[in-house]
């Protein structure tokens, strides 16, 4: 285990920002998720600390070495690629072996690790192969062998589960979860996906523009997002975000109206955020239904409220709606989310 | 239902012309040497032309001048293809990295390969002169020779000599073959092999050369194909000489059939040659092949 303390940490391409003078301390143990969209600085942020992308500025330590300029094999690291980065001429046996064969450790200590690795994450009876007679699933597994056998203090994930399908993908994640309880190691996990987030972090780190947008645990971020970035990337379907402004204790626009039980000053534009589920059935707001997805134990409706709000609600596959139907639903006001128009930042 | 419908007709009309330009250019001189090779053909005496068999194999499996030139065609084989792959490893890996005049270095390399054979074949014999090559003045100003030497006229090194120029001819296509595989080699292998504890020399071994065999199989094959034939310098450097110093079995072939009119000795040797050749690359291919 080890703690790993990001200070002012800067990374930039000529005059590229990539990563803007971030801070982050991850704790012993924990597993950290850097989510963003793609060019937000998370993976730039992972190679930092990995030792694979310089620093152009601040300091990294892990516990309380300073580790700035540490190569990548001096830190103690392990990372597990999105394109597994298996060597191509080993079989599954010589990679998991591979950083132990470099550390000079004897033949019989490097046999009972790979075999204690292979057995953890149920590959022994693939060490014979090569890579390229394995799934995405097989590959990735070996990729997170040749990860722990080394029994590093930290582990470095960038993507590791996006080259593989939905199935797959739900599985692998408990198998992550499952070796970081075990392991008891720092994680530090990179994805854009914001489910394997959610699942899988202890605190997350939502980065957009080289810059931490939110940093808390994952009920923290869903429940009280920091700005409208945030409150957009997590949620599937994404809360619903409505311009209006703050008129008699309540959000307006036009003819639709929420009361709010600590509503900002007076005439203040806002956008308001509503989670699609975050609505109960009979209530003062009335919708037509345009669109109705059932998707087996659940229903998304696209309604048209008062005003032209257009709202998408995820609702009880009981609750019976066709498209045109007059929809009464209520909301409360507890659940909503008052944003700054200007700033974009929560109320 | 017909046997062949129309899209199979048109096929064969369009493929035809081609198989007919194939038939005559390159399957009827393979079968009319073969003939040849099995017939006592002398131009000096056109209208004799009996049927020997596979007297011309033995005969010239026989001749100790054959064996003298599969010796130097060998060794000069060898040279040129070690050195050039060799070298052209070394060329793809400065020229993989990226640093100022790179693109300049990378365009450069092309003009000993885009050089016409004859003016690479002179452009050496000069280099070489024993009067006033570039060599011989190099050397004697920088102190490393006392006086001009003909070096074309060393028998021990004539070979050698003849080889550098070839190399320096194809090296640079071999280079370009070996970046373009080291290019699809992904940045992932050596970043995970970083993280792993591997050192610039065990990143090579390890990923590098590993990832190189397709692009190497390809060089080796080429270079033992081209390499084995050559003919082109032999006849501008040296003509076989001094004495028979540079006598290897191309030039044999042509001393044999364009001097000594012995057309059947001739094509008999010319067919050992391409058996060989292609027994000698289907070999590197097999060899290489197994382990891609």
């Amino acid at each position: 285990m080890a703690r790993i303390t990001c200070a002012a940490l800067t990374k930039s391409y000529g005059a590229v920002l990539a990563v803007d003078a971030l801070e982050l301390s991850i704790g012993h143990g924990e597993f950290m998720v850097l989510l963003g969209p793609s060019g937000c600085g998370k993976t730039t942020t992972l190679n930092m600390i990995a030792g694979l992308e310089e620093i152009s500025a601040g300091r990294l330590l892990f516990d309380e070495t300073e580790v700035t300029w540490t190569p990548p094999h001096k830190r103690e690291v392990a990372m597990v690629f999105q394109s597994y980065a298996l060597y191509p001429n080993k079989t599954v046996r010589e990679n998991i072996a591979f950083p132990l064969r470099l550390r000079g450790q004897s033949a019989s200590e490097i046999e009972r690790a790979v075999g204690a690795a292979a057995e953890q994450l149920e590959i022994t009876h693939l060490l014979g192969r090569r890579p390229n007679e394995l799934s995405g699933g097989q590959r990735q597994r070996v990729a997170l062998g040749r990860a722990i056998v080394r029994k590093p203090s930290v582990f470095l994930m960038d993507e590791p589960l996006s080259n593989l399908d939905a199935t797959l993908r739900l599985s692998m994640r408990g198998l992550i979860k499952r070796l970081h309880q075990e392991l008891k190691a720092t994680f530090v996990y990179v994805t854009h996906d914001q489910a394997e987030a959610m699942t899988l972090a202890d605190r997350i780190a939502v980065m957009k523009g080289g810059l931490i947008q939110q940093l808390d645990t994952p009920e923290g971020i869903y429940e009280r997002p920091a700005n409208i970035f945030v409150a957009g990337f997590l949620g599937s379907p994404p809360i619903n975000l409505v311009e209006g402004v703050i008129a008699g204790g309540a959000f307006t626009r036009g003819d639709f109206r929420l009361a709010l039980t600590n509503p900002p000053q007076e005439g203040r534009a806002v956008v308001l955020g509503l989670r699609p589920e975050d609505v109960s059935a009979g209530g003062d707001v009335t919708a037509r239904v345009e669109l109705v997805s059932p998707l087996g134990s659940e229903t998304h409706l696209d309604v048209l409220a008062e005003g032209g709000v257009a709202l998408t609600l995820r609702v009880p596959k009981e609750w019976r709606a066709a498209p045109g139907d007059r929809l009464s639903f209520g909301i409360d006001p507890a659940r909503l989310h008052i944003f700054d128009k200007a700033s974009e930042t929560r109320l | 239902m017909t046997r062949f419908g129309y899209d199979e007709r048109s096929a064969a009309l369009l493929v035809f012309p081609v198989l007919a330009v194939l038939l005559v250019v390159a399957a009827f001189p393979i079968i009319y040497s073969f003939w040849v090779s099995l017939h006592d053909i002398v131009l000096t005496r056109p209208l004799r032309r009996p049927f020997v068999g596979f007297d011309n194999y033995l005969r010239i499996f026989d001749d100790a001048r054959f064996w003298t030139a599969v010796a130097r065609t060998t060794v000069y084989t060898l040279v040129c293809v070690a050195v050039t792959t060799f070298l052209a490893v070394l060329v793809a890996l400065l020229l993989n990295e990226v640093f100022p005049g790179q693109r300049l270095l990378s365009a450069l390399l092309l003009v000993p390969w885009a050089t016409p054979s004859v003016v690479n074949g002179l452009m050496w014999k000069w280099i070489y002169d024993p009067t006033y090559g570039l060599l011989n003045g190099l050397l004697v100003q920088v102190g490393l020779l006392e006086r001009y030497r003909v070096w074309l006229g060393d028998p021990d090194i004539t070979l050698l000599l003849i080889a550098n120029a070839a190399i320096w001819k194809q090296m640079p296509l071999a280079a370009l073959l070996m970046i373009v595989t080291m290019k699809a080699i992904p940045e992932d292998l050596y970043r995970a092999a970083r993280v792993d504890g591997a050192n610039i020399w065990q990143r090579f071994v390890h990923v590098t050369l590993p990832a190189l065999r397709p692009g190497l199989m390809l060089v080796l094959v080429y270079e033992t194909m081209i390499s084995i034939r050559h003919f082109d310098l032999f006849l501008i450097m040296t003509q076989g000489g001094p004495g028979d110093a540079s006598f290897t079995l191309s030039w044999l072939i042509y001393v044999e059939t364009f001097r000594s009119l012995r057309f059947g000795t001739g094509a008999a040797m010319s067919y050992v040659l391409a058996i060989t050749t292609f027994a000698l690359s289907w070999a590197v291919i097999r060899f290489l092949g197994k382990r891609i």
